[in-house]
């Protein structure tokens, strides 16, 4: 942990969290409107239109730039839920150890075994899309969380500075959201980071099968979809969104790795 | 800092557990899979009712079975699914067998290529990754991690974008001919295949390399090469027959990510198989199809745990001993 | 030393780390046929990297930058395969270098050439050693004892009665028959005029008997105090020097010797004793076998106990019940004359005071996530009702008083050497103003010298405010320091029980 790596973390962090603001409010940032024809379909890039028109003619930029809004929400959504839920869980069944504790675990790792796509497409039977990718990361990401966290703070129980805080008469709460949880910051924040990854992955999933917002409205996912036909006569309508998925996965799969590599240190 | 050698790394338990385990499981799937479908409001009676009167969608409710206890419901259910007979579809009236039969070749052509192309990529990257040439780890680690964050639908269409646009290597969309069998027309699913086992590959290498890792860093590996063995000795004798075990179980947990991939490849590149039958009938609540061909999936991912839960205890010497011993 | 000569010759070996620094510098060796020749020197000092260094398989991270490796008079060119030709390596823990899944005869074939496998040699390797081919050589590690899978390993470092026999720390490495027969075989190989034996080891009887030469590796000046867990070894029996200044009467046991605890005039000391212990009983797991049983123990203010004891005697575990860690069986505690209940939730905030715990790891005893002054701040609030602000103050107080700056107080953990780790966990123990502080293997893993400065602090601390200190170690300088010296002897299942004689002197006779 030393101070040029605990800096080159801080910069992946300040670049993950710019690409997560930028996809949140990137509508922000044009003045075109994402669902209008602004001119014919498969149009090339031209002034004012910088990465051309979609097979409806619609601005490819504007819609890049609004189209990760639901998107990046929904995954933080989800991965927020699944990594919550999994902390608590985790720190409970780590400290208590009990049998109520293991039947938690075990059940939590018989969850690991149905995929999460299949989760949530079944999910979208009952529920709409966004609701279902919380319910297929929660499904298939809280199980893992549970594991790192659980196993984390089994070990954490051990140590000289989680004795030093009991003998000194703190009570458990206090012990686990005071000691165990900030000593293991990194490895929650990695977590995190592999949840929203997941999240990601599965709300584009969703989108690109027909399951996302409706239409008209803007999605990387759906775009990477609608405009592939298209690669012909207007490539950049394509590669924009998908190089767009790619930055925002990209970014925070990269600081989740140096995170858990920091934390994996113990 | 040094890792200590985990002892009980490779428990396993034995060929009966892992049976009940499986059990276990396939009982929990369907669970997870008749509460979706059918438990939660927003059944098919409302989606076949559509305008109809409220009568006619009760008589629908009875006709299907659906005014019965959830339990009694789940418990008919299973038992016509146990017994091969899951039901007609809603919007087609075909039976659901029938689908099922016609579609799986191509899925399991497309799963098992898929499987074929990834495990020995997986094999290689995770050498790679640990024990490559020293300037060429960080970048496997880059790409292995990059590209297992990648949505899938961004993989097909870089696929589509490099072999299909712009060097005219393969079909960008992939539909059969009607009658002819995947196997005579490779061309045509090349993309596909590709698009699951590189996402796949990329996957399981993130999961295998800690396992090569922790092995390699052993003790008796490490005096093996102090000791002058060939690299291909150490490698085969002692690396590989220790890894097999955890490397099968991983092994399924990728093809349970494979199965379900199958769904986004399939929609994308236009073939007709499960995946694609799956995700129109979940847009259109045809719930018989979508009960049969998830409790399928959940069956082949299942069976390849089992599967791994009975091979892998071989590498172990004191589960092995146990077995025969006791 | 002409380059014609027989034998291995290492001339100017130099190895250096990614950074550059070197970690073996110009290190001469020769080793003739016949000749047995020992590499000494401190743990730290880089004996397993000269040995490597020398076979031609260096940790990755390090690099030879000077020197070469002769053999027979030419440079060795191809390391891997002259060592598997020519060498037979025991390295420092043979039991685990073992394959787990190859029985004792696959594990000795191994370093036979083919023909010589056909002809039997490695049954002959085997009962060589002493092991039984038919029984013994058809088992699995698994299927060994520690002792028999070493003579294992031992066969197979023999089988191809190779040229030159590596044995790296013979001596710490293998048990006692396992041994004597390892350096049997080493006395036959000397003077025989084919054989080379590299002996690495830090036991000078050994050496001195078997060397022909002694090669020395210094402690090199870059301290190595903070190489973790690896510390504790340097100081086995005849390796590293202890503490001399305070090893008192060295050839004698120091639990006999029990000074009475020293006259302090002018501090004013509570009544009664800090600590009185009766009955004490323990099991491990909690309710399951017992671990110490019958446990009396008598400190009064300002003094001090050792308790010694081997590892997994349950040291520790005394400890932690006093803490209130650890469920209690049967029997009652006093602290400064009131009675204290066993578990810590039921103490009341003066009990909680009066005790305090040092933990064993200087690595884990400060949470990592927290700067130093936080860490100690906090039981002078939850503690003794502090402000945040007089609390910052004191802590920074404390931290001066066990000796470190107060610029280390806005460091985190991982930015201090193992011993202002330790200072800093005796500093927040102090926190609460004990009157009993309870301290786990507390020089554990630190150098000499960084030991006696915290054994040191805490005799200024019972002279000065009649702190009363519990030590557990196994180390009998560090428990030399004791005013009175408890062993635990024996080992679960059986109930343990202090030594007569010691526990005479530890009851608070009524």
């Amino acid at each position: 942990m030393t101070v040029v790596r605990r800096s080159g973390v801080l910069i992946l962090a300040a670049a993950t969290g710019a690409v997560l603001l930028a996809a949140l409010g990137g509508e922000a940032l044009t003045g075109g409107d994402p669902v209008r024809t602004a001119t014919t379909s498969w149009a090339g890039p031209a002034p004012g239109l910088p990465l051309g028109a979609d097979g409806l003619g619609r601005d490819v930029l504007a819609r890049v730039l609004a189209g990760g809004r639901d998107l990046t929400l929904i995954s933080l959504a989800a991965a927020g839920t699944a990594t919550l839920l999994g902390v608590a869980g985790g720190l409970w069944t780590g400290w208590s150890r009990g049998r109520s504790a293991r039947a938690v675990a075990a059940s939590a790792d018989l969850l690991l075994a149905l995929p999460l796509l299949l989760v949530a497409l079944l999910a979208v039977v009952a529920v709409p899309g966004p609701a279902a990718v919380i319910v297929g990361t929660v499904l298939g990401g809280t199980p893992l969380t549970l594991r790192v966290v659980a196993d984390a703070t089994a070990g954490a129980g051990r140590t000289g500075y989680v004795e030093a805080a009991l003998s000194r008469g703190e009570r458990a709460p206090a012990v686990l959201l005071r000691e165990v949880l900030p000593a293991h910051a990194a490895l929650v924040g990695a977590d995190f980071g592999q949840r929203l990854v997941l999240a990601v992955q599965l709300t584009a999933a969703l989108n690109v099968l027909g399951f996302g917002p409706p239409p008209p409205a803007p999605d990387w996912a759906a775009m990477l979809r609608e405009n592939l036909q298209g690669l012909g006569l207007n490539p950049a309508a394509a590669i924009a969104p998908a190089l767009a998925l790619t930055v925002l996965s990209g970014a925070v799969a990269a600081l989740s790795h140096a995170l858990s590599s920091r934390g994996g240190g113990s | 800092m040094r890792r200590l050698p985990r002892g009980r790394a490779t428990a396993v338990p034995r060929p009966a557990r892992a049976l009940v385990r499986s059990g276990l499981l396939l009982a929990a799937a369907s669970a997870v899979i008749f509460l979706c479908t059918a438990a939660l409001p927003g059944d098919a009676a409302d989606v076949l009712g559509g305008r109809a009167a409220p009568e006619d969608v009760a008589r629908l409710r009875a006709e299907h079975g659906l005014d019965r206890a959830p339990h009694v419901r789940y418990l008919d259910w299973l038992s016509g699914m146990l017994t091969g007979e899951p039901g007609v579809s809603l919007i087609t009236g075909r039976p659901v067998a029938e689908l099922i039969a016609q579609r799986a070749p191509v899925t399991l052509f497309l799963a098992m290529a898929a499987l074929a192309v990834s495990v020995p990529l997986m094999a290689a990257l995770a050498w790679a990754a640990v024990r490559g040439p020293r300037r060429l780890r960080p970048v496997v680690n880059a790409v292995v991690v990059a590209g297992a964050a990648l949505p899938q639908a961004v993989v097909v269409a870089a696929l589509v974008a490099s072999l299909s646009a712009a060097w005219r290597l393969f079909p960008p969309v992939s539909m059969l001919p009607a009658g002819v069998p995947p196997w005579q027309r490779p061309d045509l699913l090349a993309l596909p295949v590709l698009s699951l086992a590189l996402p796949t590959a990329a996957y399981g290498t993130v999961l295998l390399r800690g396992a090569v890792a922790d092995v390699v860093a052993r003790p008796y590996v490490r005096d093996a090469e102090l000791r002058g063995l060939r690299p291909v000795t150490v490698l085969l004798r002692y690396v590989l027959p220790v890894v097999a075990a955890p490397a099968t179980r991983l092994l399924a947990v990728v093809l349970g990510g494979l199965v379900a991939g199958t769904a986004v490849a399939e929609t994308m590149f236009g073939v007709a198989g499960l995946g694609e039958l799956l995700v129109t009938a979940v847009a259109t609540r045809d719930v018989p199809v979508v009960q049969a061909v998830a409790l399928l999936a959940a069956a082949v991912v299942v069976a390849g745990m089992l599967a791994a839960d009975l091979v892998a205890p071989s590498a172990d010497p004191r589960t092995g001993l146990k077995a025969a011993g006791s | 030393m002409s380059p014609g000569e027989r034998g291995l010759t290492v001339r100017g070996l130099t190895v250096a780390d990614s950074t550059g620094t070197a970690i073996v510098d110009g290190l001469d060796l020769r080793i003739a046929p016949g000749e047995v020749v020992a590499l000494v020197g401190p743990s730290g000092a880089g004996k397993t990297t000269v040995l490597r260094a020398v076979l031609g398989a260096l940790q990755e991270g390090l690099s030879r930058t000077a020197g070469r490796v002769e053999w027979h008079g030419s440079p060795v060119r191809a390391p891997r395969r002259w060592r598997r030709r020519n060498v037979g390596f025991l390295g420092q823990d043979p039991a685990s270098a073992l394959h787990p899944l190859l029985d004792a005869r696959a594990a000795v074939e191994e370093a036979l050439p083919g023909a010589a496998r056909r002809a039997g040699a490695a049954e002959r390797a085997l009962a060589g050693v002493g092991l039984d081919p038919a029984d013994i050589g058809r088992r699995r590690p698994h299927q060994l004892s520690g002792g028999q899978a070493q003579r294992v390993a031992l066969a197979r470092a023999l089988a191809a009665n190779p040229e030159l026999l590596v044995l790296d720390e013979p001596t710490s490495a293998l048990d006692g028959a396992a041994l004597d027969l390892a350096l049997e075989l080493v006395r036959r190989r000397r003077g025989d005029g084919r054989s080379l034996t590299l002996l690495v080891s830090h036991d000078m009887g050994v050496v001195s008997e078997l060397a022909d030469h002694v090669v020395r590796l210094g402690v090199r000046p870059r301290d190595r105090q903070d190489r973790g867990r690896n510390g504790a070894t340097g100081r086995r029996p005849g390796g590293a020097p202890v503490p001399v200044a305070r090893a008192r009467d060295a050839g004698r046991p120091p639990n006999i010797d029990s000074a009475p605890p020293p006259e302090e005039p002018g501090v004013v000391r509570p009544s009664g004793a800090a600590l009185a212990v009766r009955g004490l009983a323990v099991a491990q797991p909690p309710g399951g076998a017992p671990l110490l049983a019958g446990v009396d123990l008598h400190l009064a203010p300002g003094g001090s106990v050792a308790v010694l004891g081997p590892s997994g005697c349950g040291k520790s575990t005394l400890l932690r019940a006093l803490a209130g860690l650890h469920p209690v069986e049967s029997g009652n505690v006093t602290v400064l004359g009131e009675a204290l209940p066993w578990a810590v939730a039921e103490r009341d905030p003066a009990a909680l005071r009066a005790l305090a715990l040092v933990g064993q790891d200087p690595l884990d005893a400060l949470n990592p996530a927290r700067r130093v002054a936080t860490a100690v701040a906090r039981p002078l609030r939850t503690l003794r009702g502090l402000t945040r602000s007089a609390a910052r103050a004191e802590a920074l107080r404390l931290l001066a008083a066990v000796g470190l700056e107060p610029g280390l107080g806005r460091r985190y953990p991982g930015a201090l050497s193992g011993g202002q780790r330790r200072r800093v966990a005796l500093a927040r123990a102090l926190a609460g103003g004990p009157a009993l502080l309870l301290a786990d293997e507390i020089t554990a893993a630190l150098d000499p010298r960084t030991a006696d400065l915290i054994l040191d602090l805490i005799d200024g601390l019972r002279r000065d405010t009649g702190l009363a200190v519990l030590m557990v170690t196994h180390d009998t300088a560090v428990a030399a320091r004791a005013d009175r010296v408890l062993h635990i002897a024996g080992r679960r299942p059986h109930p343990t029980s202090f030594r007569d004689d010691e526990r005479r002197r530890s009851v608070d006779a009524p």
